[in-house]
């Protein structure tokens, strides 16, 4: 699709919401002015500017890098709405007030240029109700997009229109939402809460009564609706407190108001006298006092939960063991089968009963689910799992009223794959292909119609279209062995005779926790050292045998890619990143220092990075700097600025484009390809080690650095300077990995970094020995 | 005929020599326990064992306990040894200072209690069963039961019994049904019966003080529902004089395959008063504090009584004239020559030394590591100390109780037919050997204990504390220009347990069944290099002694023979072991049940 590009956004209402997304519309790289109301005395611009100097030090960051955070300009609503007229889009994020919003449209429409678009981010006002009174021309400019908080990192856009709204003009939006801002798009119909929100309300409500009904712990209760449910670990409670338990009237209150009087919430829904009392006590969950669940500070650091019959907190019980599968647990007897079954049943029925009157068909409602509320499968996904003819059958059994949506779907599942494609049952009782938008490819669907070209224990080889070929990486974390070392030996010359290129590639949140350190772990303490070294040099073989294969490979990482899954990417001629990257040499901080070739490539970086003082020691002094405090980006664009990614790497804003870019780039790499020429080192010996050494005891000096951090740092700059090498004679990269190789052997016999391996393993946080 | 004279030699090698380089380090806590008072305790207790206990093993062994009128009776002369025995204090020699013990080092008391086993197995069990009693009711029982009863059964005026058996279930403790009820004074009311009671009902004390598990009304069910009491079998007066009878009664004594002299009962506790030690639900922690230990001192068992039948075997085969060497007559006036010139009788002699001497070396390392654990003053040292007992006591228990069983075995084969009769003495070893392969854990369950917990356990942290000193040994010593070849057997046997290792911890990661059908192959396969690296290291120290002009270069060159002898002849027993782990579980699991 070729939409209009964005150049220029407004957003109204600096709160929390506004400014995110102001901020996630600067991190896809367009400028945005960012109104509020002026503030009464001083600069009138305060509130806005405010929020941003806020976000700056926000954890986790709104921004993905300094360069985004200065394409926000902070203005106000009185000095400023004239500059709407500079925009292609205004996304209002103000108090949900219908008076207040309708208002400012009125002064929007007087400002704004035809042909920018204006949304609302309203989470449970109509649309028909905002545009009323308005003229026609800002009717059809109008339409609802309704983030979902934080907004950089959650994916969901509920995108809603109304009669008027002009549909090419609606699909500039959703495109730039989608490809620029990284957002899932999700087509919601004009309903209150529209649909994660109307779901999740339900299902949240539902909980916290059943679970005080039926006498269960709040424990009990997340117990069941969590992770067996594939809901995160939050649960019910985990959840509200995360949300802000104070959220929870003004849901009540708007649904209640706007819902249709025979809508099931309306049967559920009723005030709560623990919430009240929580609330006024200053107990809003984790962004208060505590909420259902409370770090007691007092007694020492103890974690608490309330009693729900006596509002009072207790010390928190380790949660009761769930069956993972989803029949067993509602067809389980006591009171958590029979909570599990209460909940499901009742909620599962009402999303099934939403349709068509929320949303077009059961894709939109489960995508919603997945993307708003994380849930592993959205509601008819979780229907497929019991079946529709048993929750039929038993809600009927029961008395309750089978929705009309499930009688149709009879003995079939809403999902089925056909053909090697997946399927929906429509509402016309027929299945449809799921058809994803163009841009995006996924390697689950792929999977449905091939078998993999290759395949060991913890990667596979896929054939992904176009005469490109896909390396996934399926280890637990996508940790790094032998196994994938040896599936990389397999795959190059398979690729080299039947393919154009090869991208690295998984579907999974992380792209890889580098390597399998507690497969490293277990031979060190059988004292396999040759074991060892040879999974070292393997690794450092097969990644520069990857480096220099005849045909160009793009890695396409997103989530977390350390240690050897950074150090794999150090050796792709390109990198096409998802902009959610978080990518670093963290040996370091096991203890450790890079041991798959990531010196070498490192140093080579910084050494054609332009701008660097002459000589050899500014880019070793650089490399040494961010790989021995284990530096890890917090975005892609923070990686380009560490050289983990080239000036020239792509970052692919949507997660579901991701492979198809990192494709169209291998593709474009692959006309007359041609390996990189081997890199030759000059490197400083001993008297750069000592240089470096030097700069880490400032750190030490000041308590930044432990004494064995000093020896590991030590052990870091005598690679990065060479060892023993001679300043006049040039270091080949074969010499690098095998000093590289020693230092890692040697590090590894020493105690403490053994225990820091053992403490990352069995705590999954670093020790400071 | 049974003959025995405590090793004190080879002891003094191992408590002095053998493990000065253990990475343990010194031990300031244990500093006055000087070598010449260790030497003195050794000698003093090879007397004790030698002269007081050794004359009732082969007649306790005929007579028997008997049960009269509810009435248990030990052998004659069990008694009075009894009385010596407690006078000269060796009932305290391992308990703390605090409760009137001795505190001794257990490097050292280990080889007390090789001495006694090996002397009279029967014997020991009494003062046995009461210091496993002692060790749990010392780290789990309230002040009031310690301060009550703990001076007593320290001193041995009183002894202790561990009650954890009942008619349907030994292993699968959650099975069991003994009742405890809660009374308002606090206290509980036990009812219940209990068998394979080891010394639960004799004469040698004024009240015995039964350890028992048993489950509360409200317990979860399982293992996870057993608590542990105290139950005195006379409950006694304040000023400690045993009072009114408790409930607990024989009802019969078993009549075993051996171990005699000892007194194994069937207990009935009827109403019997007694106190929970611990909390509640926890009576398996309570009780595995002292299993640990025990285990550790089972293994000796079939040491001590490995070193018995040896003795006895190498005073026979040199006392019986039969046939003449190969190589010429040795005994040219007698009628034939000892049967100590024969090569088969040699095998025989010299893997049981060999045998004996590994695994004492052993368990003197392992001995070092129990009083790092309790002792060292640096938390490195004492985790590594306290990985190394968790990784080793399935080892010692298993191995050298197999390895008692098969060297009492050999004892018989050398006596022949005279060996079958009872008046030889060597078949009782035999029959007394066969029981620590079973209680405290059968070695199939000490081999799923090594396989199934303690080698996976933190990715493999326990293996360390063997695998590291035995790798750096290797890379050390490998280059020596006599001893080379002995480290490269090392070496090769190394590589082995290595390879199984990784095996495992891979098959059984998948499929927890294949780790189990390879636990007993392993748990041979580990000690045999942990024996084989003892042997080792005695070698070098044995060199290094008589090339410094040691004064016994006699016990030296024997030591470097009979290590030379197990890298030989018995090391290689690794092959078949690592052969058997990587066949796997299939022909072991492929039959149907009803296919039997």
């Amino acid at each position: 699709m070729t939409a209009e590009p964005i150049r220029k956004v407004c957003v109204i209402g600096a709160g929390t919401m506004g400014a995110g997304i102001a901020a996630q519309v600067a991190n896809a790289g367009v400028p945005v002015l960012l109104l509020d109301v002026p503030a009464r005395d001083g600069d009138r611009s305060a509130i806005a500017s405010g929020a941003v100097a806020k976000m700056l030090k926000t954890e986790p960051a709104p921004f993905m890098s300094a360069a985004a955070a200065k394409l926000v300009e902070p203005g106000n609503i009185e000095d400023d709405l004239a500059r709407v007229a500079e925009c292609d889009w205004v996304i209002e994020a103000v108090i949900e007030r219908l008076d207040i919003k309708q208002g400012l449209y009125a002064k929007l429409e007087a400002v704004k240029r035809a042909d920018c678009a204006v949304s609302s981010n309203t989470s449970t006002i109509p649309l028909a109700q905002l545009v009323a009174g308005r003229s026609e021309a800002f009717r059809k400019s109008f339409l609802i997009t309704h983030f979902f908080n934080p907004p950089r990192s959650m994916r969901l856009l509920e995108v809603v229109t109304g009669p008027d709204t002009d549909a090419a003009l609606a699909g500039r939006i959703a495109h730039f939402a989608d490809v620029g801002m990284g957002k899932s798009v999700v087509r919601a119909h004009d309903t209150p809460g529209f649909i994660a929100n109307r779901i999740g309300t339900f299902w949240i409500q539902l909980g916290i009564n059943e679970a005080i009904d039926r006498g269960l712990t709040v424990e009990e209760a997340d117990a069941v609706a969590g992770p067996p449910m594939g809901v995160p670990r939050t649960g019910i409670f985990g959840l509200v407190d995360l949300v802000g338990i104070d959220l929870m009237p003004h849901l009540k209150d708007s649904l209640t108001a706007t819902l249709a009087s025979d809508d099931p919430y309306q049967a559920i829904a009723r005030d709560i006298a623990l919430i009240g009392n929580m609330i006024a006590r200053g107990y809003t969950g984790r962004k208060g006092k505590g909420g259902f669940y409370r770090v007691n500070r007092e007694a020492g650091k103890r974690r608490e939960a309330i009693d729900l019959a006596s509002g009072e907190y207790r010390p928190q019980a380790k949660p009761p063991p769930v069956r993972g599968v989803l029949k067993a647990l509602v067809e389980s007897k006591g009171k958590l089968g029979e909570y599990a079954w209460a909940l499901l049943s009742h909620t599962l029925a009402y999303a099934a009963s939403l349709l068509p009157e929320a949303a077009a068909d059961v894709v939109a409602i489960d995508d919603a689910m997945s993307l708003g509320y994380n849930w592993k499968a959205g509601p008819f996904a979780m229907i497929d799992q019991l079946g529709a003819r048993y929750l039929a059958e038993r809600l009927a059994a029961e008395g309750r009223a089978v929705p009309r949506l499930l009688a149709l779907a009879g003995d079939r599942s809403f999902y089925r794959v056909e053909g090697g494609r997946r399927q929906f049952l429509g509402l016309d009782g027929a299945y449809h292909d799921i058809v994803r938008p163009e841009g995006v490819l996924r390697l689950a669907d792929i999977k449905l119609g091939t078998k993999p070209l290759l395949k060991r224990a913890s990667a596979a080889l896929w054939d992904v279209g176009e005469g490109v070929a896909a390396l996934e990486f399926t280890a637990k974390m996508n940790t790094l062995d032998g196994e994938v070392m040896a599936l990389l030996g397999e795959a190059i010359p398979l690729v080299a005779s039947r393919f154009k290129a090869l991208v690295l590639y998984t579907d999974a949140d992380n792209f890889s926790a580098g390597a399998n350190l507690g497969l490293a772990l277990f031979a060190l303490n059988i004292a396999a050292w040759g074991e060892i070294e040879k999974l070292i040099a393997g690794g450092q073989a097969a990644y520069k045998a990857l480096k220099y294969a005849p045909f160009p490979v793009v890695g396409a990482p997103a989530g977390l890619a350390v240690g050897g899954g950074c150090e794999i990417l150090l050796h792709c001629d390109a990198i096409q990143a998802h902009a959610e990257l978080y990518t670093g040499l963290v040996e370091c901080g096991v203890g450790l220092i890079p041991g798959w070739g990531g010196n070498g490539e490192m140093l080579a970086r910084w050494q054609a990075a332009p701008g660097l003082p002459r000589g050899p020691m500014p880019a070793i002094a650089r490399v040494f700097e961010t790989v021995s405090v284990a530096t890890v980006s917090k975005s892609a664009a923070e990686a380009k600025a560490l050289l983990f990614l080239r000036p020239g790497d792509g970052i692919s804003m949507n997660r579901d484009r991701l492979l198809f870019d990192a494709r169209a780039r291998a593709l474009a790499l692959a006309e007359g390809y041609t390996p990189p020429a081997r890199p030759e080192f000059r490197l400083p010996g001993e008297s750069g080690r000592v240089a470096l050494g030097m700069a880490a005891q400032g750190f030490h000096k000041r308590g930044l650095a432990t004494d064995y951090d000093m020896v590991v740092s030590d052990a870091l700059a005598t690679v990065l300077s060479g060892g023993g090498a001679d300043p006049a004679e040039t270091v080949s990269e074969e010499q690098l990995l095998t000093l590289e190789r020693e230092t890692f052997m040697r590090l590894l016999h020493e105690p403490r970094s053994i225990a820091r391996v053992e403490h990352m393993l069995e705590t999954g946080k670093p020790l400071r020995n | 005929m049974q003959v025995y004279q405590a090793p004190l030699r080879d002891m003094k090698f191992v408590a002095h020599e053998l493990h000065a380089d253990d990475g343990f380090g010194d031990l300031p806590a244990l500093a006055e326990f000087t070598p010449d008072l260790i030497d003195a305790v050794l000698d003093e207790a090879a007397k004790v064992a030698q002269e007081v206990l050794l004359p009732l093993n082969h007649s306790g062994d005929i007579e028997g306990c008997t049960l009269e009128n509810g009435v248990v009776r030990t052998p004659k002369g069990f008694k009075q040894a009894y009385d010596r025995f407690r006078e000269g204090g060796w009932c305290a020699l391992a308990s703390a200072p605090e409760w009137g013990g001795q505190g001794l080092p257990e490097s050292v008391n280990k080889l007390t209690e090789e001495m006694i086993v090996a002397a009279n197995v029967s014997f020991s069990l009494y003062p046995g069963l009461t210091h496993g009693a002692t060790t749990a009711l010392e780290s789990h029982g309230s002040d009031a039961l310690k301060q009550r009863y703990l001076p007593r059964l320290v001193s041995g005026e009183w002894s202790g019994t561990m009650c954890l058996t009942e008619a349907h279930c030994g292993t699968d403790l959650g099975l069991l049904r003994t009742r405890a009820v809660p009374q308002a004074d606090g206290s509980y009311r036990l009812t219940g019966g209990k068998i394979f009671i080891s010394a639960g009902e004799h004469d040698l004390t004024a009240n015995i003080i039964h350890l028992v598990l048993a489950r509360m009304p409200d317990a979860p069910p399982g293992v996870k529902g057993i608590s542990l009491f105290l139950v005195p079998k006379f409950l006694p007066n304040d000023d400690g004089t045993p009072g009114p009878s408790n409930g607990v009664s024989v009802g019969a004594i078993e009549h075993k395959m051996g171990l005699k002299g000892s007194a194994t009962c069937q207990l009935n506790f009827e109403d019997s008063t007694g106190w929970l030690i611990g909390a509640p639900h926890k009576g398996m922690e309570a009780m595995f504090t002292m299993m640990n230990t025990e285990r550790v001192s089972v293994g000796v068992q079939g040491l001590g009584i490995g070193e018995a039948a040896y003795q006895s075997a190498v005073w026979y085969a040199k006392e019986r004239l039969q046939g003449r060497a190969l190589s010429g007559t040795k005994n040219p006036t007698g009628p034939a020559d000892p049967i100590i010139v024969h090569p088969d009788v040699r095998r025989m002699l010299m893997t049981m030394r060999a045998w004996n001497e590994g695994c004492r070396a052993l368990c003197g390392w392992v001995s070092r590591a129990l009083d790092a654990e309790k002792h060292a003053a640096d938390p490195e040292v004492k985790q590594r100390a306290a990985d190394f007992v968790a990784l080793m006591t399935p080892v010692v228990k298993a191995v050298f109780t197999d390895l008692g069983f098969e060297t009492a075995n050999l004892a018989v084969q050398v006596y022949g037919g005279h060996g079958y009769i009872a008046e030889s003495g060597v078949e009782q070893y035999v029959r007394d050997a066969r029981i620590a392969m079973i209680y405290e854990g059968t070695n199939g369950i000490q081999a799923l204990d090594l396989v199934g917990r303690k080698l996976p356990a933190h990715m493999g942290r326990y293996l360390r504390s063997f695998f590291h000193p035995v790798s750096g040994f290797i890379a050390e010593r490998k280059g020596d220009a006599e001893l080379g070849k002995l480290v490269e057997g090392l070496e090769k046997a190394f590589g082995a347990l290595q390879l199984a290792t990784a095996t495992i911890a891979e098959k059984g990661m998948a499929d927890p069944e294949e780790a189990a059908a390879a636990a007993t192959d392993y748990t041979r396969l580990l000690g045999l290099v942990a024996i084989g690296f003892c042997f080792a290291k005695a070698a070098f120290v044995a060199r290094d002694r008589i090339a410094a002009g040691s004064a016994e270069p006699g016990f030296y060159r024997a030591k470097l023979v009979t290590a030379r002898f197990f890298f030989d002849r018995l090391l290689p027993q690794v092959s078949a072991a690592f052969g058997a782990i990587k066949a796997g579980k299939g022909s072991m699991m492929a039959l149907a049940a009803e296919d039997f």
